[in-house]
């Protein structure tokens, strides 16, 4: 009798438990849409870049990726950039905002399971980049006739893992942090210089001292992820196996730093 | 069980410094409790080791029934206590109706969100983005916050602190109508006035320490203490010609310090009846709370003096 009413319970409590990450995933979502520039540094931006470059530069062939229109090239790379932007960035200052301003340890106090805070971030994150790559892939696709990916199970795993440890790296970057004022320019520094040496403007040439640099990097392995699941260069297997591990061990090593570091109040004066 | 709160020896300290130390108290269910005291005199650390945010070093705490310090009953116990922090904590962009709404959605039984928004005085900012909020309406939504989860215990940590005194009468009658309705209150406060206008018990503290732990109305023995009378001296009145002792004279005002005020009031009344004396400015004042309070801290404060010299 006692075992069945403890499984009764323990599976209201795992209901309760989804209904509450339904909940507050909701809650997410409506916080990043309302706070306009998450919206506008994420979606925006990759969205009017990818008109603009296309506009301007896009039929330009590039002979290092076996003669692609260089718009071909910029798809992916705006895919990967979406995913940076909203699981680093815009997650990273999100989460100093919200533990400076006291918000974090609110919600400690409250009966919200930390988990459930993590997942339903987790999912909302990935669906600001599903949204996105939407985008992209039809304004790419009707703007500029460029073909969709090749694989998508293979974009889409780039895309997950890429959320996954581009969030870690937000919350560890998080939290070395100091303070509100710092979290906006810190990191976006530390992003667009990132994106730079990973080539997202403009593609590295192979082997040079740029592109072996950046291979120690998360940024450009995620690129090169995206790449191959639209067969760039032309012939490629969809599956970065090699470029997915180092994103992967990246993740693995922020979340340590996370674990360590992370801080759920504002620091004492 | 009859206690909400239990805390015995409670210690905690960042570095060398001893945020809280030795401290005890209890707390029955349905009363409003009050740590009183200066500045970084221990009273947020001690309600934040309370809620379970904050590691003790050592003692034993009780939060209904069950030790906050564990982890296994933090949530059981989030489910039951409702928090208000000394911080502002509110998403500037969200309606009013939406932080209550998200924040409800966390507890089995939440309170409707319309009475919240009635409780706390934002009936006609319901629909009104956070921003747009004065200081003193964020302010009652963080209560609202606090009460949404229809908490057995709610911790207030300086609920007043920032508000206009009309919107600090209106969260007097908020803790009020919460203890009525069988809420326990754990409240701390520099405020005497609001002390006294709420809590049934307080602890004084000093230097992470109590001072002084009792009832608010017989704080320090003041029930049962001195009274002070003060009165303008009569013209052509000499102070040794009044039927009592006085403690001093300063110019024409006459002080008497007495624990028989009805005995030197009648004396004092009935001489000048007869003589015909008009007493100006009769007043006849029990120490109030916020002179047992400064006396308190102010002989720790010469202790510890004491002590580091």
């Amino acid at each position: 009798m006692t075992s069945t009413q403890d499984n009764i319970v323990t599976r209201k409590n795992w209901l309760h438990d989804v209904r509450l990450v339904i909940h507050q995933t909701k809650f997410e979502q409506l916080f990043f849409w309302l706070n306009r520039v998450g919206a506008i540094f994420t979606v925006g931006f990759s969205v009017v870049f990818l008109v603009l470059l296309g506009a301007s530069a896009g039929n330009q062939r590039v002979a290092s990726l076996g003669g692609i229109r260089l718009v071909q090239y910029y798809v992916p790379g705006f895919i990967a950039y979406g995913v940076m932007a909203a699981g680093f960035t815009t997650l990273a200052i999100t989460i100093v905002v919200r533990r400076e301003t006291g918000l974090l340890k609110r919600l400690r106090l409250s009966p919200l399971p930390a988990w459930v805070l993590i997942a339903s971030i987790f999912i909302s994150t990935t669906i600001v980049a599903l949204v996105q790559t939407f985008l992209l892939l039809v304004i790419g696709r009707f703007g500029y006739h460029v073909n969709f990916p090749t694989s998508w199970s293979a974009m889409f795993i780039a895309i997950l893992l890429g959320i996954m440890s581009f969030s870690a790296m937000g919350v560890a970057i998080s939290s070395v942090v100091p303070n509100q004022e710092a979290a906006g320019p810190v990191t976006s520094i530390v992003f667009f210089v990132l994106l730079f040496l990973a080539g997202l403007w403009f593609p590295l040439p192979p082997g040079s001292g740029l592109a072996k640099f950046s291979n120690y990097l998360p940024v450009r392995h995620l690129m090169i992820a995206m790449d191959r699941s639209f067969e760039i260069p032309k012939g490629v297997s969809p599956w970065a196996w090699h470029d997915l591990l180092v994103i992967g061990l990246w993740g693995v090593g922020a979340t340590l730093v996370s674990l360590r570091r992370f801080r759920w109040s504002p620091r004492r004066t | 069980m009859t206690l909400a709160l239990r805390v015995n020896n409670l210690a905690k300290s960042y570095g060398n410094l001893k945020a809280i130390d030795d401290v005890s108290f209890d707390v029955e269910r349905g009363e409003i409790f009050a740590l009183l005291g200066p500045n970084g005199a221990g009273k947020t650390t001690c309600i934040e080791v309370l809620e379970g945010f904050l590691r003790r070093d050592s003692g034993a705490v009780e939060v209904l029934g069950v030790d906050p310090g564990e982890r296994r009953h933090l949530r059981w116990l989030r489910e039951r206590v409702g928090v208000v922090l000394q911080e502002l904590a509110v998403e500037s962009f969200f309606t009013v109706r939406q932080v209550l709404e998200r924040n409800a959605g966390f507890y089995p039984n939440p309170r409707p969100i319309d009475e919240v928004i009635e409780l706390v005085g934002l009936s006609e900012k319901g629909d009104a983005k956070v921003k747009r909020l004065s200081g003193g309406q964020q302010r009652r939504l963080d209560i609202g916050l606090g009460i949404v989860g229809n908490p057995e215990l709610l911790f207030l940590d300086e609920p007043t602190t920032g508000l206009d005194p009309a919107a600090r009468r209106t969260t007097w009658d908020l803790i009020r109508l919460l203890s009525s309705e069988g809420t326990t209150v754990l409240m701390s406060s520099h405020y005497m006035d609001e002390v006294e206008a709420l809590a049934q018990r307080v602890a004084v503290l000093s230097h992470g320490q109590i001072a002084a732990l009792g009832p608010t109305a017989s704080l320090g023995g003041r029930n049962d203490g001195e009274v002070t009378i003060r009165f303008m001296l009569p013209a052509n009145v000499a102070a040794k010609d009044l039927p009592i002792t006085t403690s001093g004279v300063e110019g024409d005002i006459v002080e008497v310090k007495t624990r028989e005020e009805v005995l030197t009031l009648h004396a004092l009344t009935g001489w000048a009846i007869a003589n015909n004396f008009v007493l100006e400015g009769l007043t006849v004042a029990r120490e109030t709370l916020e002179d047992i309070y400064l006396s308190l801290t102010r002989q720790d404060r010469e202790e510890t003096s004491t002590r580091t010299t």
